[in-house]
C-alpha cells in the first residue's frame, strides 16, 4: 500500500499533474505521524501511512494555507478526510478538479494520546470515530491504495459517540449546563480547535473583531462560554466528524459531543441530512424554502 | 545551605501545615479528566501526580495568570474614574514542579523586570518559595540537559527534593528562602541519615545539539530567510498550543472589557503563533505567513532570549512538543541548524 503510494505520488508530481502532494511522513515521536509536503520524487520516499496517520491533512487545501499551493496538488485523503473535501467543494472553496484524491482505505487510526505500534489495531485504541465509520473505503478518490474495506450496515446515528451523546442528553438541565461550563471553563483559549479545523476557514475570525469585541479574549467562564458555544454552532450541518478539534484540544474538552450533538440535531431537523457526503445539495444552513415548517423565517 | 530530609507522612504533613498557616499551595494533581496540572491544594488528601514527568501546563500561571484584571474604570460625575486593581497576594508554594520550570521563573522573571516592573508579577514572585522535585524519570519529549539544565537541576529553585529509595525526600535548601523555610517549618524535616539512599535522576535524550552554534547562525542576517523555517513549519497551524503551555512564553494583550459605563482592563496571554499577533491596523502584516511567526517562536528562544534578557528562551521541557497537533517538532529545528553551523 506505501509502495504503491509512493510510486503514484512519483508518477504524479514527475508527469507534472500536480506541484505537490501532501501527505504523511514518520513523525519525531515514537507511534507519531506528521503531515508532510512531497514536492519531488525524492521526497515520496518518505510517505508513510499507518494506523498513527491521524491527522486530517484536508486543512492544507484551504485558503489558510494559500501561500503553499502552486498549482493541482494530490493530498492522502482517509474516508472521513474525503468528506471534508466534499464539503469544501460544497461550499465553494475548492473544485473538484483542483486536487488529484489518494484515497487510503482505513480500517480505524489511533485515539487521541494513544502510542500503537504495528498494524493491527484493537477497537479500544481506536479513535471514537472510527467505531462509526461508514467510510472506510472512501466514497471518492482518484487512486485507491489498499484492500476495499466494506464498512457493516450501521445504525444511523448509534453507537459510538452518538451513544455519549445521548448520555449527555439524558442529563438534566442544571446537569448538563453544569457538565459544559465545568468543561468550558478549563479552555484555554489557544484556538487549537479552530486552527486544525479544515472547515474554520474564515480569512477574519470572528475572534479576531474588536470593534465590537463578539468573544471577549479571556479566558473566564463567559469568554469561554461564547468561544465553545459559537465554534460549534459555526460548524452545525458541516463538520464532518473527523475530530481534529477534539484530538488537539489540551484541555481535553470534549469537542467531539457536543459537535456530534448538533450533528444529530440537523438530522433530525432536515431530513437526515449528513455533512460530507453529498457535494450536489445545498446545506441545510444556506438553504431557503418558501415551504419552511418555521414561521420566524418567512 | 543545608541538606535535611523529610519522610513521605512529614511531605503529606507539610502540606497541610502550611495551609492551615494560610498560606496558598500549588501542586501537581490530576484533575477530573486525567491531566496533571499545578493547581491550588488545601489538603494531603488531593488527587496528587508528583510522579507525573511534567504538568500538561507550565507553572507559570502562579506568577502570570492567564487572566486578570489591571485596572477598573467607570464614568464619574467628575469624568472617567480609574483605579488600579489591587489583588491580594499570598505567600505561596510551588511544590514539586520540576527543574526545567523552576529554571524558565528565572527567565520570565527578568523580562518582566526588563524596563517595566511588572508589579503585578513580581510580587508574586517574592512572596513565593519554589520547590522542585528533582527528576526520576524522563520522557521523550524532555531535552532539559541538551540546553545546559538538568533533571536535578538547582537554578531557579529555593529548595531541591530528591526522592529517597523506599519513599520520603532529601531537602537541599538552595537560597535564603530555602534555609527560612525549613527553620519555619522544622517539624517536617529530621536532620540527614549518612546512610541515605537516593532514586537514580531520570537519564535524558541528549540531541547533540549545540546552543551558541544556534545562536551563531541565527544572528547572521541571511538566514532570516533561509528555506529551513518553510522547509520544517509551513506546516504549522498557528495555534496557540506551544505558547502557552511554554513556561518562558510571556506574551500578554491589554483589553477593555466594558460593561454600560464602567469596565475593567485586563491582562490576558497572547501568542507570536496567532495570525493576528502582528496585525498593524493599516491591514499590513509583517509576519503574514505561519512559517514567519514560527521562526519568530524560534528566534524568541534563542536568540531574542539571550540578546535582550540575558537568559535562555528555552529549558527543554518539551511541552511545546506534546501538545502540538501537526508534530512540529523545535528539537528537529535545533538539530538540523546544529548540523548547519558545525
Ligand atoms: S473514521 Fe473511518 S476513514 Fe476515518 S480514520 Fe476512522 S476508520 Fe479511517
Ligand atoms: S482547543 Fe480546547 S482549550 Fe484550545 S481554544 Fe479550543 S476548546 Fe479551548
Ligand atoms: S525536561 Fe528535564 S527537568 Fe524537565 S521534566 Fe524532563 S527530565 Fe525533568
Ligand atoms: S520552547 Fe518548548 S521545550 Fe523550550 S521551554 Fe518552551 S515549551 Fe519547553
Ligand atoms: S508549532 Fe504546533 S502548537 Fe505551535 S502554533 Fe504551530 S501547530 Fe500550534
Amino acid at each position: 500500500m506505501i509502495e504503491s503510494l509512493r510510486s503514484k505520488s512519483k508518477e504524479l508530481l514527475e508527469n507534472g499533474t500536480v506541484s505537490l502532494v501532501i501527505g504523511y511522513a514518520e513523525g519525531s515521536k515514537k507511534g507519531k505521524t506528521k503531515p508532510f509536503f512531497a514536492y519531488s520524487s525524492e521526497d515520496c520516499d518518505k510517505l508513510t501511512f499507518s494506523p498513527q496517520c491521524v491527522n486530517n491533512l484536508t486543512i492544507y487545501l484551504t485558503r489558510k494555507f494559500t501561500f503553499m499551493k502552486k498549482g493541482k496538488v494530490a493530498i492522502v485523503a482517509k474516508g472521513c478526510d474525503v468528506k471534508t473535501i466534499n464539503v469544501l467543494i460544497q461550499e465553494n472553496q475548492l473544485k473538484r478538479d483542483d486536487v488529484i484524491i489518494l484515497g487510503m482505505s482505513c480500517d480505524g487510526v489511533v485515539g487521541k494520546d494513544i502510542v500503537h505500534d504495528g498494524e493491527q489495531l484493537p477497537d479500544e485504541n481506536k479513535s471514537i470515530k472510527c467505531l462509526t465509520c461508514d467510510v472506510k473505503t472512501p466514497i471518492d478518490y482518484d487512486h485507491l491504495f489498499g484492500e476495499e474495506i466494506k464498512s457493516e450496515a450501521l445504525e444511523p446515528m448509534t453507537g459510538g459517540i452518538y451513544d455519549a451523546v445521548k448520555e449527555v442528553k439524558a442529563m438534566s438541565w442544571s446537569d448538563r449546563w453544569k457538565y459544559w461550563m465545568d468543561h468550558f471553563e478549563r479552555c484555554i483559549k489557544c484556538y487549537a480547535c479552530k486552527k486544525v479545523c479544515p472547515l474554520c476557514y474564515c480569512d477574519v475570525c470572528i475572534t479576531e473583531k474588536s470593534r465590537p469585541q463578539w468573544i471577549e479574549t479571556s479566558a473566564h467562564a463567559r469568554g469561554n462560554y461564547a468561544w465553545n458555544i459559537k465554534r460549534a454552532m459555526d460548524l452545525a450541518g458541516r463538520c464532518t466528524f473527523c475530530g481534529e478539534c477534539d484530538r488537539s484540544c489540551p484541555a481535553e474538552i470534549p469537542l467531539n459531543i457536543i459537535n456530534q450533538e448538533l450533528a444529530m440535531t440537523v438530522y433530525d431537523s432536515f431530513e437526515n441530512y449528513t455533512a460530507g457526503y453529498q457535494t450536489d445539495v445545498t446545506p441545510p444552513f444556506v438553504s431557503f424554502k418558501e415551504e419552511d415548517k418555521e414561521d420566524f423565517i418567512k | 545551605m543545608s541538606v535535611n530530609q523529610l519522610s513521605e507522612d512529614a511531605f503529606y504533613n507539610l502540606i497541610d501545615d502550611l495551609n492551615s498557616k494560610g498560606t496558598t499551595v500549588v501542586a501537581p494533581v490530576r484533575n477530573e479528566v486525567g491531566m496533571v496540572q499545578y493547581e491550588k491544594v488545601t489538603s494531603s488528601k488531593d488527587n496528587f501526580a508528583f510522579d507525573e514527568v511534567i504538568g500538561r501546563y507550565s507553572p507559570k500561571d502562579a506568577f502570570f495568570p492567564q487572566h486578570e484584571t489591571v485596572l477598573r474604570y467607570r464614568e464619574g460625575e467628575n469624568g472617567v474614574e480609574v483605579k488600579a486593581e489591587e489583588p491580594e497576594i499570598n505567600d505561596t508554594v510551588l511544590l514539586g514542579i520540576r527543574p526545567c520550570d523552576a529554571a524558565a521563573m528565572i527567565s520570565l522573571n527578568k523580562v518582566f523586570t526588563w524596563d517595566y516592573i511588572d508589579n503585578l508579577f513580581t510580587e508574586r514572585r517574592k512572596k513565593a518559595v519554589i520547590i522542585s522535585i528533582a527528576c526520576n524519570e524522563a520522557d521523550e519529549s524532555c531535552y532539559c540537559t541538551s540546553v545546559g539544565f538538568a533533571p536535578d537541576g538547582k537554578e531557579g529553585s529555593d529548595l531541591l527534593f530528591s526522592k529517597i529509595k523506599g519513599g520520603g525526600y532529601l531537602a537541599e535548601a538552595l537560597t535564603d528562602e530555602g534555609e527560612t523555610f525549613i527553620a519555619n517549618n522544622s517539624t517536617c524535616f529530621s536532620k540527614k541519615d549518612k546512610s541515605v539512599e537516593l532514586e537514580p535522576i531520570a537519564e535524558v535524550t541528549d540531541l547533540g545539539v549545540n546552543i551558541e552554534h544556534i545562536k551563531r547562525w541565527l544572528d547572521k542576517k541571511e538566514n532570516f530567510e533561509h528555506k529551513v523555517w518553510d522547509d520544517l513549519a509551513a506546516k504549522c497551524v498557528g495555534c496557540g498550543g506551544c505558547t502557552f503551555v511554554c513556561p518562558t512564553c510571556h506574551c500578554f494583550d491589554l483589553v477593555d472589557e466594558p460593561y454600560g459605563d464602567q469596565g475593567k482592563r485586563v491582562k490576558n496571554w497572547d501568542g507570536c503563533q496567532f495570525d493576528h499577533f502582528t496585525l498593524h491596523a493599516s491591514g499590513h502584516n509583517p509576519r503574514e505567513h505561519q512559517p514567519q511567526r514560527w521562526r519568530n517562536r524560534f528566534h524568541c528562544k534563542f536568540k531574542i532570549y539571550p540578546d535582550r534578557f540575558e537568559k535562555k528562551g528555552c529549558v527543554g521541557c518539551g511541552r511545546c512538543i506534546r501538545v502540538c497537533p501537526v508534530n512540529l517538532d523545535i528539537t528537529e529545528a535545533m538539530i538540523e541548524i546544529t548540523a548547519m553551523e558545525s
